[in-house]
């Protein structure tokens, strides 16, 4: 084995055995037990889907439009759901519910946590890998099976499902009901498969953290990345159980005739169903324990790569790093307790949606402590304004823009009037969708030249950023104003309905359509630049590009196998030292002794 | 001035314990053991640390299927309470004393008699597997009643709980397979104790989960 050589930014280590290197292009990059390949191997999966899914958001906009325009692939791709390239309206809500499912589970769960925390997370605490290695491959695979039962849905017999992303019963646990055959069951077994994934990875993310941290690495040394990612397991080990044991009855609901969802006395297309005494707002109490804390599994990731960047690229150390752990905290207990605010409409007890509504309430208190110690953080900083700079600045931007929504909608009375309509997917868009896509590109623009020892086109970044920001404000903010009118969501067609075309609302959903072509066509830039820049980018040589003080900085970009090549360094210091009065330069790693930082004299010897 | 302002940050860094199986995890160690003593401390730790771990999981999935019944049971009245098949209590005894000879399993492992830890696994499994075969005599004399999987709600949450549990234990008895394929040569396993310790704490925390999944069975009627 090659040595690896540590950078002397290592102030100390401590050797400990080396891991062979795995040989062979299967046990290297196909069945790979390492960490940092399983990371790229989510990352690649969740790129894939995000363009899948994004393809799914434009025919959904396309129909909307022009409900009776034909579009010719789509008669030839999909002969039922669009008969000689119409959309039929059914096709349409089984497109919604695949680009909800597959951007909410294959997206935005399987990159910020499998991809980064998979890749990052060993490195930034001084561990070789995960704890168990083996586990980890099995939780990617678990992940590539589930995602391909969900794409297999397209191509069923009955075409894909309809029932949303939510699944609600009745109509996701009655396959007499049209559109809801095969694809339907795929559905809720693909769901399943994802859930035991989640869990196995859950599992393996919080041992880590706990067990493998370098020595000096104290919880509240970590890396804030570290912090939400631990967190981020720990509320998917707490839900995923909850959605596995809701799929389990939805699935027998549906073939094996139990009642569990399924009321009695329910009349499917003119044919009595056999069911009795199932209660389908069991299943949304089931389904939102998981769903409201999928929100933060998504999003937390996203809010520790913009603390991360922020602070590295303020060259100022994160504005109250405690208050920031605690808040991270808050933000995950909090999110178990407010699942109710999704079903204000389903009839619940005014008291409970009281309840429910003082603590979604609480939340905007962790949240507007955070976004306070982000300006904080930026508050008379060194500013320098990379592209993973501007997409965390954007990330806060969005932040803001979709969490003020959310205290409308957290208050009964208002959520009554706005919940079905568009004004909830302006919000959830923002603040869940496209907020969590920017710690995304942060995270991509930032760990690119670690991950593949190439820079990105810093210009072309640019571009993308300006692009993509603009875009998504011009899809989504408009689109508080249509739910207001109020433009009901999930329906396939606006057009013909008199009260629907009141002022600009017409006009406002071809603008909506054309703004989403336009940012669909940035995402193009980032994907060239992606590919492009793995293979031909300028070659990134150092170790520390961006002089930050994490230890992943401190090996050779792109890693080399084990890491730390059988060393663990030892850790100094918090995560975010920069701009220490009197040290030799702007920054300090965790792993510099005071020595290294302010030079022999200040270091007591 | 500059050490001054900088001191409370950076003490007590080097000696500071920010580590778990760091610690434990000394060179020559785990690494396919050529040498030094096998038992490693830090690395049973952290495979209990992921059993527990697990365990949370596993809580969360059947509080929900217990919320569930609960909801369920409360709000039509199509629920038709029954009694529990009397093989449960046989199949509860024959799991408890499984527990023990698991026990006896740990014992043999810390003398390092590794012929006795198969033996111990070997009654273990087999247990397991008698308490298996009593579940399905369970469901066989459930549905001898005409009380099928969705003849009722009450009958529909007996037959989830029981193959739920029933696919767990089986994930056990997969990993008492495993310690009993692995230990035939010890001497080339490094991560034995740690094996055995986790499977030992998984298959105790399968009786704690039976145990109270029957007690819901029997007194939420």
């Amino acid at each position: 084995m090659t040595e690896v050589e540590l950078s002397p930014e290592v102030s100390e280590y401590t050797e400990v055995h080396r891991h062979p290197e795995p040989k062979g292009f299967i046990a290297k990059w196909i069945f790979s037990v390492d960490h940092k390949v399983i990371g790229i191997q989510y990352l690649l999966l969740a790129l894939v889907a995000a363009f899948v899914g994004m393809g799914l958001s434009l025919l959904v906009r396309l129909r909307l439009v022009w409900p009776e325009r034909s579009f010719g692939i789509l008669g030839d791709l999909f002969p039922v759901g669009a008969p000689d390239g119409v959309m039929t309206p059914e096709f349409y809500l089984a497109m919604l519910t695949m680009h909800g499912t597959i951007m909410v589970f294959m997206v935005l769960t399987t990159a910020p946590q499998g991809g980064f925390g998979n890749y990052f997370l060993p490195i930034q605490i001084g561990a070789a890998d995960m704890a168990f290695p083996r586990l980890n491959m099995l939780s990617f695979w678990t992940t590539f099976v589930s995602f391909s039962f969900l794409i297999a849905a397209f191509f069923v017999e009955g075409g894909a499902p309809m029932a949303g992303w939510t699944g609600y019963p009745p109509l996701s646990a009655v396959p007499e009901a049209a559109v809801q055959g095969i694809g339907q069951d795929l559905w809720v077994v693909s769901i399943a498969f994802f859930c035991i994934a989640s869990l196995l990875a859950a599992l393996n993310f919080i041992v880590t953290t706990l067990d493998l941290r370098a020595k000096g690495l104290t919880m509240m040394r970590l890396p804030l990345t570290v912090w939400t990612w631990f967190v981020t397991a720990i509320l998917g080990l707490l839900a995923f159980g909850v959605l596995l044991a809701a799929g389990v009855l939805l699935l027998m609901d549906r073939n094996m005739g139990t009642s569990f969802f399924v009321p009695g006395g329910l009349v499917v297309s003119d044919k009595a169903i056999d069911h009795s005494g199932g209660s389908p707002i069991l299943w949304q109490h089931l389904f939102w324990f998981f769903g409201h804390p999928e929100v933060y599994i998504a999003i937390l990731p996203g809010m520790g790569v913009t603390s991360h960047l922020l602070a590295t690229f303020a060259r100022k150390q994160v504005y109250g790093y405690k208050a920031m752990v605690y808040a991270i905290a808050a933000i995950g207990i909090l999110g178990f307790v407010v699942w109710g605010h999704h079903m204000f409409v389903s009839g619940m007890s005014p008291y409970s949606a009281f309840v429910f509504s003082v603590l979604t309430m609480c939340i905007g208190v962790p949240s507007a402590i955070k976004t306070f110690n982000w300006i904080g953080t930026l508050w008379g900083g060194q500013i320098r304004f990379t592209s993973p700079m501007l997409y965390s600045i954007g990330f806060v931007s969005l932040f803001v823009s979709g969490g003020l929504s959310g205290i409308f909608l957290g208050q009964p009375t208002i959520d009554l009037y706005f919940h079905d309509t568009y004004f909830v997917v302006a919000h959830f868009h923002l603040i869940m969708g496209v907020a969590a896509i920017f710690g995304m590109f942060a995270g991509v623009a930032f760990w690119f030249p670690k991950m593949f020892g190439r820079w990105m086109d810093e210009g072309l970044g640019k571009i993308h950023f300006w692009c993509t920001f603009i875009g998504v404000y011009a899809i989504f903010g408009p689109m508080h104003y249509l739910g207001m009118l109020p433009h009901p969501r999930r329906y396939a067609e606006f057009t013909g309905v008199d009260y629907l075309q009141t002022g600009s609302a017409g006009e406002l959903h071809y603008f909506i359509t054309i703004a989403a072509m336009f940012t669909i066509t940035a995402q193009f830039l980032f994907l060239f630049n992606f590919v492009k820049s793995i293979f031909a980018g300028k070659p990134c040589t150092e170790a520390n590009p961006w002089e930050a003080t994490t230890l992943e900085w401190a090996i050779p970009s792109p890693p080399p196998h084990d890491n730390f090549g059988g060393k663990v360094p030892h850790i100094y210091r918090g995560s975010y030292d920069f701009s220490l009065p009197g040290a030799k330069r702007d920054f300090a790693m965790q792993c510099n002794k005071d020595e290294a930082v302010y030079g022999s004299a200040a270091g007591g010897d | 001035m500059t050490t001054t302002l900088t001191q409370t940050e950076t003490r007590p860094a080097p000696t500071a314990n920010g580590s778990g199986a760091f610690n434990g995890h000394p060179p020559g160690n785990g690494d396919g053991g050529r040498r030094g003593p096998f038992s490693n401390p830090a690395l049973i730790q952290r495979y209990k640390l992921g059993v527990w771990v697990g365990v949370g999981g596993i809580v969360m999935f059947f509080a929900a299927l217990t919320s569930a019944m609960v909801v369920r049971s409360g709000l039509s009245n199509d629920w038709q309470p029954f009694d529990v098949p009397w093989i449960l209590f046989l199949s509860t005894a024959v799991l408890l004393v499984s527990s023990f000879t698991l026990e006896g399993a740990r014992r043999r492992m810390i003398a390092a008699d590794w012929s006795g830890v198969r033996l111990w696994v070997n009654g273990t499994a087999a247990l397991g597997l008698v308490f298996l075969a009593c579940q399905l005599l369970g469901w066989q004399a459930l549905s001898a009643r005409g009380l099928f999987l969705a003849s009722n709600p009450a009958n529909s949450f007996y037959y989830v709980l029981t193959a739920g549990h029933g696919l767990h234990l089986l994930g056990g008895l997969l990993s008492l397979g495993y310690v009993w394929l692995r230990v035939r040569a010890p001497q080339r396993w490094a991560t034995r104790e740690a094996v055995i310790e986790a499977a030992a704490l998984y298959w105790h925390f399968m009786d704690v989960l039976w145990i109270y999944i029957l007690g819901l069975l029997v007194f939420w009627r």
